[in-house]
């Protein structure tokens, strides 16, 4: 295409076409979307109506209304505890795939990844119900005498958003975390062993040093994945399991506040920012310059 | 690599067994009961039946939110594999400007949906377009774009110049150049985006949620149905979906990966 002497006139018409769409389509669907959505949280709603004047109230109400900002911040938390187990449980899974030889370890890691494929809200709704006081959890613990009778801490609470979230998202941390423990080159280990380390002191100076930025990315998929998530804790949080999510979209359903919903997006929106940038910042693989 | 003392093996081994079940249960519980009846949290292993297939068969509802998400979902692979396609050629060894576009193309993807959704949401209502299955089209192929991008893209950089030099040398036109040479070497890349567009098309629920009019798409529309609690011929239904989005996976995973791996070996 950059031969210029063989350019026909119909070529030049298509690549200018090509040109204009590869510059409008990202700018008109995705920025000016995201400028206008940015550009609503400085609008204000009276009875029913948008009124389109600048001004700072739905922050100012954000920082200083005692509602939100608690929400918002046990959100966080529940979303930072959630990637913390999260890697707890991947991380072994992960390195025990590479202890696997060749077909073996991929196809084992297919198999920890195919439930991603299965529709999100039937997964939510099955979690729901092995939760519920009538299952298979409870069954299960009352069965082995841990709990006399069966018991609803697990369903309509924050735990039960916590566990839930937890099994769609592990998948999430498993795959990052695989791949950079299987980037870690062989021979560092050989030597590590060579030199008389101990298995433990080998995986702790070489094996885990060199996979934290796999760790540091799952932790931010896995983050920002539950954050934005507002189906799982509208469906097993029931009323004490208020998230942030849930909030941010009553706010375009029941309590119809447009512009203060955007300005909560926006608060959504820094924090998803911030993790994905420590994310990337601790995740880059600094192995290969090695 | 040095085998690793037993203990820890078969702590490992029980972690991630824990993990497997863990990711399946939510699987098994709606397979098991399309098949069997389950009561009171205990199944009734003795009689297997097949009714709650007869049943979902006769689901109208289900069957025409079906038929929307199948829609949406041809759709949105056609716009975003041709307009995917394009980007990832136009940005291919370009260098000004491409790493801001590229970021935004993957916004979309990178932030949580309900901000995309929201923000398509009110961008749609300012323009004055009615929310329809054409706003959910729009969405999902947003949503979707930059998987079909990155995937083009990538092969892309690892076809070899040559090829294209070849043609050029032989006299070729530009045009002639791209349809016998680099079209061609593009399809499997291609026909592999699509596939992992569809399949993520066929799932998307929170922008649907936000965007969509009267009509839902399957996931839209159980997640309604949830609030009231799912009768049987829904596990019907999913066991059916897991089958097929298997099938389609393994069938994108055949497109995409293994001629990777053979240019990686010559």
């Amino acid at each position: 295409m950059s031969e210029a002497g063989s350019t026909q006139p119909a070529e030049r018409r298509l690549s200018l076409l090509v040109t204009v769409l590869a510059f409008a389509l990202p700018v008109v669907f995705v920025l000016v979307p995201l400028a206008i959505f940015l550009g609503y949280s400085f609008f204000s709603v009276d009875q029913g109506t948008i009124v389109y004047d600048l001004s700072l109230g739905n922050y100012v109400r954000f920082f200083t209304d005692p509602v939100f900002l608690p929400v918002f911040w046990n959100t966080i938390v529940l979303c930072v505890s959630v990637a913390i187990i999260c890697i707890l449980l991947a991380y072994p899974a992960a390195y025990f795939l590479t202890t696997l030889k060749g077909r073996w370890r991929y196809a084992l890691l297919m198999l920890l990844l195919v439930p991603l494929l299965m529709s999100y809200v039937i997964k939510i709704y099955a979690i729901r119900s092995i939760l519920g006081l009538n299952g298979f959890l409870n069954k299960a613990l009352v069965a082995l005498g841990i709990l006399q009778e069966p018991s609803t801490l697990f369903v309509f609470n924050m735990n039960a958003i916590l566990l839930t979230l937890t099994l769609l998202l592990i998948p999430f941390a498993i795959l990052p975390i695989f791949l950079s423990l299987e980037r870690i080159p062989q021979v560092l280990l050989r030597a590590s062993d060579d030199l008389g380390a101990s298995g433990s002191q080998t995986f702790l100076r070489i094996t885990l040093p060199l996979s934290l930025p796999g760790v540091a990315s799952a932790a931010s998929f896995v983050f920002v994945l539950a954050i934005g998530d507002f189906l799982t804790p509208q469906m097993v949080g029931g009323i004490s399991g208020f998230t942030f999510g849930r909030i941010l979209y009553s706010q375009f359903g029941t309590a119809y506040n447009w512009p203060f919903g955007a300005a909560l997006s926006v608060a959504l929106a820094v924090v998803v920012i911030a993790a994905i940038l420590v994310g990337e910042r601790f995740g880059r693989n600094r192995g290969t310059s090695v | 690599m040095s085998a690793p003392p037993r203990l820890s093996t078969i702590f490992l081994a029980a972690i991630t067994t824990l993990v497997a079940v863990l990711l399946y249960s939510p699987l098994f519980v709606p397979i098991v009961s399309s098949f069997f009846t389950i009561s009171h949290g205990s199944v009734d292993w003795s009689s297997p039946t097949l009714s709650t297939y007869v049943a979902l068969a006769e689901n109208h509802d289900i069957l025409v939110a079906l038929r929307t998400t199948l829609i949406v979902g041809v759709c949105t692979v056609i716009l975003s594999v041709v307009s995917g396609t394009l980007l990832a050629l136009y940005y291919h060894g370009r260098r000004s400007g491409r790493s801001l576009l590229q970021f935004i193309i993957f916004l979309p993807f990178l932030m949580p949906p309900i901000i995309s959704g929201l923000a398509l949401l009110i961008f749609f209502r300012e323009i004055g377009l009615e929310r329809s299955l054409l706003t959910v089209v729009i969405g999902h192929t947003v949503f979707v774009l930059a998987i079909v991008y990155r995937t083009v893209l990538m092969r892309l950089q690892s076809m070899s110049r040559t090829l294209v030099e070849a043609s050029y040398d032989l006299g070729a036109t530009g045009w002639q150049t791209f349809w016998r040479i680099t079209l061609p070497n593009l399809s499997s890349a291609m026909v592999g985006g699509a596939i992992l567009a569809f399949a993520l098309s066929f799932d998307e629920t929170m922008i649907t949620i936000l965007v969509t009019g009267t009509q839902s798409t399957l996931p839209v529309r159980l997640w309604a149905m949830m609030r009231l609690g799912f009768s049987p011929d829904i596990n019907a239904l999913v066991a059916l979906i897991l089958m097929f989005t298997v099938l389609l996976c393994a069938l994108a995973a055949r497109f995409l990966i293994p001629r990777q791996v053979a240019t990686e070996r010559s």
